[in-house]
């Protein structure tokens, strides 16, 4: 098979996705059941190696469509296409395959991981779950992904609650990373982080895909935080995909409405005050510098 | 301004300390922090989880929880708060210092309509108001805040409100007593970035409208150099540096400023590595701040 | 709302019929022979017969169970000829024992166990809730503590001991109140009050001890919800905050709770009955289940199936008219 596209092979299709809930109308207990349709009819395509940003705001979709790429929720109808195979329609061995394949980095760090498990624990539950032996044992195979995202390997015997939130979500990248995935699914997975731990987190994601090649499907109602990372952008709202495209055409010349009101939405420092600080902390290095070198 | 007769400050804040116990010892969570705010003037409080902002806001209210304890002095317009029983207090609360809370839907009483919660706040300040003077003032209050309709909305519940029109409702209740000092601790957080635009503008409107001083507590750089003269930055509870909006984001003197205001990730500015923050500084311990470090 | 009654009522006549089934299907197959039982002592194999032929035992057990079902809506005819008694609907049967109709056995006596249940329903609730906020607005205080080992001890200390300890106390020894007889209020109002003073003390105990803890985990909890923060940044005074913004949405859920213990108490107090000797539903059902009188049993069975699933439906409505947010949205 050969991409009609340039670039980048491409590594997962999703095409005509629906999900559709049935839902209880306002008025509760009195309401007709009713049914909403979360998401409707969204295709995305993600490229070996490279980041798909999902952005909208709440009730866009945009969580719904990546679960349902992640198969952590069934379809209505529709179909995602993984290595050949429709991701819908796997079961057994072949679900087995496609969870390690692909996985999922959740918002919340504490909620998502065992407060009573070690980091040991949590890193190697899926390779247990999965039946696989732990490459190295699991002291060693801990230690080497911790150091891979950036934690101190002393800390294997450490529970959830003993780190900080960007730590937690450093392990959680680590668990996601266990099982050796092509795709990572990032839910929403800087949005509760400070402003200077989601940079370091940010970089973190960053480093690993230069790195290790991941493919991240990356979910985020920010779009400055997604400007940081991904390489092609697809804005959702009520569960369509408005527009798609590559970032920097996206954030240039945004071509929906839709698209343009959020951009527009978006609070910002004044330019002028913003040229004016870079100037200084330019003067500044170059004067750094200076010293240094006298 | 005239030398003599001269109007105090609207809100003097002067060695503020907020101190809770934990089972560790005593861990400070406000330390020394000073400020000064003239009538009508607005000033943003910055800074990531846990350095203080919100508790502060709650200390100047009087609504710190129980086993806090607080020194130092809060002076409105002139006037000694700190001392005030806990009866003098609740006649300044809601009255000439009025706020607006981070998570509309959890700030207001789901059992209770808008418009009731609403003439709760003005009838608690006022003697001898009739129920019709009340729910006229209600209805007025949200006509204010632009919502649609509000002669019926007024006897709504809050489920039946989306984030938005909440906390419109919350700003209604806020004004409807017209207080000379409104503090809105994170009021944009919890919502969508286009709904935070309307809720931002909606702010500066009746600040202009109104006259009255605004304290904004946010963790968002980007939100406080739209909307304050005048920007804190907060840091393990004390002051990092207080300047000018313009002086500090265009010429941000403080090292940690400077850190912070480079990881932010933004919408114009090249793709790169985001600087991070080295090191966040003396943290106080957990559980008594409201976030991250656990 | 129609369409909800009808979907509601429709459930409950679904589960009435699933418990006739399930009763039916406990008392009458696997349990002993009703006949041999009837029969006594002096027992002939064609007395068995006839007493089977009788009561239908010799039908097969699908047309037993629609016989029941239909004596209970139509009433039903037992035996042929000139010993055929006919029951009236709603029919339970007979009881074994005393050849009574049980339908009349139990109304009866369900005046007496629904004087006790309001009794103590209206004593538990106000010492429940008051307990509760005492300990939730004192919390950590010595009052707290003290309401909280007063109901500790008011759950874990069953309650026949306390009833008897409590007889001991006020009949025997400071002799306030007279040893418990049968006066009707008709005859006698103060005595029949000092009659079931005891009663509704003992059943109150161990329901308000719950309810105490209930509403005092209740309004710790909702105190410290933001709404509470906001009205007390209004500058609502400190009783209004409690009263309006505390209260109210703490005691919401126990009316679900107190809704179903309400109802299983009109299907009798057993032990509370007994120890006091009222002649209610409960004590009927002991004296019943001691003779394996199984009419009866099932008869109560099915009464206390009803009152709780009907108790349910009521509860749902009472919490649309407390709680908005399950409210009707009327245009």
């Amino acid at each position: 098979m050969t991409p009609a596209v340039p670039g980048p092979q491409v590594l997962l299709t999703a095409r005509g996705l629906v999900k559709e809930f049935s839902v209880r109308g306002q008025g509760g207990a009195f309401a007709r059941k009713r049914v909403l349709r979360a998401v409707d009819g969204v295709d995305v395509e993600l490229r070996a190696g490279q980041t798909l940003a999902l952005v909208g705001e709440s009730g866009s979709g945009k969580s719904t469509t990546a679960r349902l790429v992640a198969r952590l929720l069934e379809v209505t109808s529709g179909t995602v296409e993984f290595q050949g195979d429709d991701v819908t329609r796997l079961s057994g061995a072949a679900l087995h395959r496609f969870r390690s394949e692909v996985q999922v980095v959740f918002q919340d760090p504490y909620s998502s991981l065992n407060p009573r498990h070690t980091v040991e624990r949590i890193v190697t539950a899926p390779l247990v779950y999965q039946g696989r032996s732990v490459p190295g044992g699991a002291r060693a195979f801990t230690r080497s992904l911790m150091e891979r995202v950036g934690l101190n390997p002393d800390h294997s015997e450490r529970h959830p609650a003993q780190f900080s939130g960007g730590q937690a979500q450093r392990i959680g990248i680590a668990r996601a990373l266990a099982v050796g995935p092509k795709v990572v699914v990032c839910d929403e997975a800087v949005s509760a982080l400070d402003v200077s731990v989601q940079a370091q987190v940010i970089n973190l994601l960053r480093r690993l895909q230069r790195e290790e090649g991941y493919s991240y499907l990356f979910i985020a109602h920010d779009l400055a935080v997604v400007r940081q990372i991904a390489h092609r952008v697809a804005v959702m709202h009520q569960g369509r995909v408005v527009e798609t495209g590559d970032r920097d055409a996206l954030f240039a010349s945004p071509a929906h409405d839709y698209t343009r009101a959020l951009l527009a939405a978006v609070p910002r420092i004044r330019p002028e005050w913003e040229a004016a600080r870079r100037a200084r902390a330019r003067t500044r290095e170059t004067a750094d510098g200076k010293r240094e070198t006298t | 301004m005239t030398a003599i007769g001269k109007t105090p400050p609207l809100l003097e804040v002067e060695e503020l300390n907020v101190t809770f116990p934990t089972p560790q010892g005593a861990v400070d969570v406000v330390r020394d922090l000073g400020f000064t705010l003239e009538p009508g003037g607005s000033l943003g409080i910055v800074g990531e989880s846990g350095s203080g902002k919100s508790m502060t806001s709650l200390a100047i209210m009087g609504l710190l929880p129980p086993r806090a304890t607080m020194s130092g002095r809060v002076r409105l317009a002139g006037r000694e708060l700190s001392g005030l029983t806990d009866r003098q207090l609740r006649r300044v609360r809601g009255d000439r210092i009025a706020m607006v809370f981070q998570d509309p839907l959890s700030s207001l009483n789901p059992y209770y309509t808008v418009g009731t919660q609403i003439e709760e706040a003005y009838r608690a300040h006022r003697q001898r108001v009739t129920r019709r003077q009340a729910r006229r003032v209600a209805v007025e209050a949200m006509e204010r805040v632009h919502i649609a309709d509000a002669a019926r909305r007024v006897d709504h519940y809050p489920h039946q409100f989306s984030g938005g029109m909440r906390q419109r409702v919350m700003i209604a209740m806020a004004l409807c007593t017209e207080p000379d000092l409104l503090i809105a601790d994170e009021p944009t957080t919890a919502l969508d970035v286009t709904v935070q635009a309307q809720i931002l503008r909606l702010l500066t409107e009746v600040r202009q409208e109104t006259g009255a001083g605004l304290l904004l507590i946010t963790h968002d750089l980007a939100v406080v150099s739209e909307m304050t003269e005048e920007v804190l930055v907060m840091r393990a509870g004390a002051c990092v540096e207080r300047a000018s909006a313009e002086r500090l984001f265009s010429d941000p003197r403080h090292p940690y400023t400077r850190a912070l205001l480079d990881a932010v990730p933004r919408l114009d500015d090249e793709v790169g590595e985001l600087r991070t923050v080295h090191g966040r500084g003396p943290s106080p311990a957990a559980g008594a701040t409201e976030g991250d470090e656990r | 709302m129609a369409r909800f009654l009808i979907a509601r009522l429709s459930g409950v006549v679904l589960i009435l019929l699933l418990v006739c089934l399930f009763t039916f299907g406990v008392f009458f197959v696997l349990s002993p022979d009703p006949a041999v039982q009837i029969c006594g002592k002096n027992c002939t194999p064609e007395l068995i017969e006839r007493i089977r032929t009788n009561l239908g035992l010799d039908e097969p057990l699908l047309a037993q169970f629609f016989s029941f079902l239909g004596g209970l809506f139509a009433g039903r005819t037992y035996g042929v000829g000139e010993s055929a008694t006919h029951c009236a609907a709603p029919c339970l049967g007979y009881s074994f024992q005393s050849s009574q109709p049980v339908w009349d056995m139990i109304m009866d006596r369900l005046p007496v166990t629904a004087t006790l249940a309001v009794g103590a329903a209206v004593l538990w609730l106000l010492a429940g809730v008051a307990g509760g906020l005492l300990g939730a607005l004192r919390e950590g205080t010595w009052w707290d503590r003290g309401a909280m080992v007063v109901a500790l001890s008011g759950i874990s200390v069953p309650n026949y001991v306390f009833a008897l300890v409590l007889q001991y106390v006020l009949v025997v020894e400071l002799e306030w109140l007279p040893f418990p007889g049968t006066v009707t209020f008709a005859e006698d109002p103060g005595g029949w009050f000092q009659n079931y003073l005891m009663p509704w003390i003992v059943l109150a105990f161990a329901y308000a001890s719950v309810y105490a803890r209930l509403t005092r985990a209740n309004v710790i909890d909702t105190l410290s919800e933001n709404y509470v923060r906001t009205a007390r940044a209004k500058g609502l005074p400190r009783h209004q905050v409690i009263r309006r913004h505390a209260l109210r949405p703490a005691l919401t859920p126990i009316a679900t709770v107190f809704g179903m213990d309400f109802a299983g108490l009109l299907g009798g107090a057993l032990i509370t009955e007994t120890v006091f000797g009222l002649n209610g539903v409960g004590k009927m059902t002991a004296d019943s289940i001691s003779r394996n009188d199984q009419p009866v049993i099932m008869g109560v069975t099915l009464l206390a199936a009803f009152f709780v699933v009907v108790g349910n439906v009521v509860i749902d409505l009472l919490y649309t008219a407390l709680d908005p947010r399950v409210r009707v949205n009327s245009a």
